[in-house]
């Protein structure tokens, strides 16, 4: 501990906290995630800083949460910060704001979080924030902006990345097609044959973890038992239906 | 349905080999990630972790140098060398690749490289130049998915003297059909505010319309602005006072869209950033404070129900009753809403009324006499944030009788407390007690 009048002169300075009545923005600092033995699995940090002093402030905190017992407050003064942290299943969130904000709403983001996680992932767990830790990455930059929660809801944050997402999944595949026949009145009206020697393929298609779905109509020849033709075709961020009907 | 068609139906994944998993796990297996991450838990030491990752880092250096890996690839070597940095080892020489792969990639190409770009670099570094081209050129792309990525890495990190090249573009987005799009821009915007306030003087008037957007989204991201702007001049915005108290009214009597609701609760952080909006507008200012008493009784009442974020309400509102001008009758609620904090049973809403009445007790010093059992009670409390709380708490209302009851406590904590910073902070305050009280 420092000898008295050291001490006397720095505490008269910055460090003495102040208590007011004024009102500070909410600013979130830096966000970390963290394994129950300390494994970093995501950090974001909203202040400039430089890497050493992010590693330093890292090592400590992690320490400093990690010592502490499952009863005790969600909050900790720590530094010149305030850490509000939470554990769910074997994970820690972990996020610093500034002196002055109220800790419970912070509280409430790691939450929401965790319920946008789940939302995305089904039933999110470690592992999934492991190997996917860019897809959580995107979630957390399109709820926080620059430290700032959006309040946008749940629905529109889910929405676009779904939409990043679906740009991506360019999918290739193959399909056999069997023939048969179709007795759809409707299509048959459509495509103007002989109702009895037409064969329809519809195709449906749901995209994983999206709400996009591909629809292929495909007429094929008819009167062959055997698989027709395989179909490749890479589908990008188009929503053409398919809807696979085999019949007789 | 026909068993034939049930069927094929079922057999029907399996015939296109996709994965139906949710959250795309597929990659897990297969990836290069995937081997490295489960490389690294295998290790047992330290050392052998860092040799492990150092000849990753080689690896991933040859293939990113080399001309001929497709963007698909750098892709992939990017998100290893975001994993690399976050567990602590320098990956410098993947930054100028990262912004490379921000130009040239696709979609989730450019999505991964302006996600690494944002990890890796800061607002000082050189290389943050080279992407203002990048952004520039997708804000005009016809891609609203590009647009929006642009937005995203622009509200996060950009250099403060390119902001009037990128100034004009980022305002025409304000008129955007799309609301995520006007969303983002209102955003960026407020960065640019935050760096560099006078480039951004010329358009508050876009930001009232904004304010009266359609959308409740692009509202609740001007009402940043708005709050940092009050805060550094409040007098100019006094005007606007009753809009905000016309939107309180409406979030808190349930007229947004549902999915704005947060466990039943109407878009809690709007209505906390319009009563830190309203405690501003209302500081010493009695005309002013009586336009909102009403939405603040309102409030009030409807956040009874029992979960966190409705306690975060109250607290927000009990700080915003005792700022503004005086009213009775709310005060007398809010010190209830106080009582019910520090008597409850949970720790954190424990410490939140203790917070609160550090706050409050300067001007109502009566209510922490109504509670000074519990006080007590908390000084004794087995967690130490408590324990401080209560020690910052009791050196308020210290007054000459018990001046050396407290210090004596304070001393106490001194001796078991093992944190530099709230050692220097109690021990000022015992010496500036020990000044007032001779």
């Amino acid at each position: 501990m420092p000898t008295g009048r050291v001490c006397f002169r720095v505490a008269l300075g910055s460090s003495f906290r102040q208590r007011g009545n004024t009102v500070l923005l909410f600013k979130m600092q830096f966000m970390l995630l963290f394994s129950r033995q300390g494994k970093l699995r995501l950090q974001k940090w909203y202040v400039p800083l430089s890497d050493k002093e992010k590693k330093k402030i890292t090592r400590e905190l992690v320490q400093t949460v990690l010592a502490r017992k499952p009863k005790m407050c969600s909050f900790l003064e720590w530094r010149d910060l305030k850490v509000v942290y939470k554990r769910y299943a074997s994970l820690y969130f972990c996020c610093a704001i500034e002196d002055q904000d109220n800790e419970l709403i912070t509280l409430e983001i790691i939450h929401r979080y965790v319920e946008l996680l789940d939302k995305y992932f089904g039933s999110v767990c470690e592992l999934d924030i492991i190997f996917n830790f860019e897809k959580a990455y995107f979630i957390l930059d399109e709820f926080l902006l620059g430290g700032e929660a959006q309040e946008t809801s749940k629905k529109n944050v889910l929405k676009a990345i779904e939409q990043a997402d679906l740009l991506q999944e360019n999918i290739d595949f193959q399909m056999r097609l069997f023939a048969g026949c179709q007795r759809s009145r409707d299509t048959a009206q459509r495509t103007g044959g002989n109702w009895t020697d037409i064969n329809v393929v519809h195709i449906i298609i749901h995209l994983p973890h999206t709400s996009f779905i591909c629809q292929l109509l495909y007429v094929a020849d008819n009167n062959s038992n055997s698989p027709l033709s395989t179909l490749n075709f890479t589908v990008t961020h188009t929503q053409l239906c398919l809807c696979f009907l085999p019949v007789f | 349905m026909s068993d034939v068609v049930e069927k094929t139906l079922t057999a029907l994944p399996s015939l296109l080999s996709l994965d139906s998993q949710p959250g795309s796990t597929k990659l897990s297996s297969t990836s290069k990630l995937g081997t490295l991450i489960r490389g690294i838990t295998e290790l047992t030491s330290k050392h052998e972790e860092e040799k492990l990752i150092q000849r990753e880092l080689t690896s991933i250096k040859e293939q990113v140098s080399s001309p001929n890996t497709s963007m698909r690839q750098m892709k992939e070597l990017m998100v290893r060398a975001i994993y690399c940095e976050m567990l602590g080892y320098e990956a410098a020489f993947s930054y100028i690749h990262a912004i490379k792969l921000a130009q040239q990639g696709t979609a989730l190409e450019k999505r991964v490289g302006y996600l690494a770009v944002s990890l890796f670099l800061n607002e000082s570094h050189e290389l943050l130049l080279l992407l203002v081209n990048t952004v520039l050129k997708d804000l005009q792309s016809t891609n609203l998915i590009e647009v929006c990525m642009a937005l995203t890495v622009v509200s996060q990190i950009f250099p403060k003297d390119m902001i009037p090249a990128i100034l004009p573009l980022v305002e025409e987005k304000l008129n955007h059909p799309k609301e995520i799009i006007r969303r983002k821009a209102v955003l960026a915007l407020y960065k640019f505010y935050l760096i560099a306030p006078n480039q951004v003087q010329h358009i508050h008037n876009k930001f009232r319309k904004a304010l009266c957007d359609k959308d409740p989204g692009v509202m609740t991201a001007s009402l940043h602005i708005y709050l940092q702007m009050i805060q550094e001049n409040p007098e100019g915005y006094k005007d606007l006072t009753a809009s905000f108290v016309t939107i309180m009214k409406q979030v808190v009597g349930g007229k947004l869209p549902m999915d704005f609701n947060y466990h039943s609760v109407p878009a809690p952080w709007l209505q906390i950033q319009l009563l830190r909006i309203l405690s501003l507008l209302g500081k010493n200012d009695q005309s002013t404070s009586e336009i909102m008493y009403e939405v603040l009784d309102e409030s009030l009442r409807r956040a009874e129900m029992n979960h966190n974020i409705t306690y975060a309400i109250l607290y927000e509102c009990v700080k915003c009753i005792y700022t503004i001008h005086p009213k009775s009758e709310l005060l007398e609620k809010a010190a209830k809403c106080i009582g019910n904090f520090v008597l409850s049973p949970k720790i954190n809403l424990k410490y939140l009324g203790l917070k609160a009445l550090t706050y409050v007790v300067q001007q109502d010093p009566k209510l922490a006499l109504q509670h000074q059992m519990t006080i007590i009670e908390c000084l004794d409390h087995p967690d130490l944030i408590i324990k401080r709380e209560t020690l910052e708490l009791l050196f308020r209302i210290t007054n000459a009788q018990n001046v050396t009851v407290i210090v004596e406590k304070m001393l106490e904590f001194l001796r078991i407390n093992k944190d530099d910073y709230t050692t220097i902070d109690l021990v000022g305050k015992v010496a500036e007690l020990a000044e007032k009280y001779p």
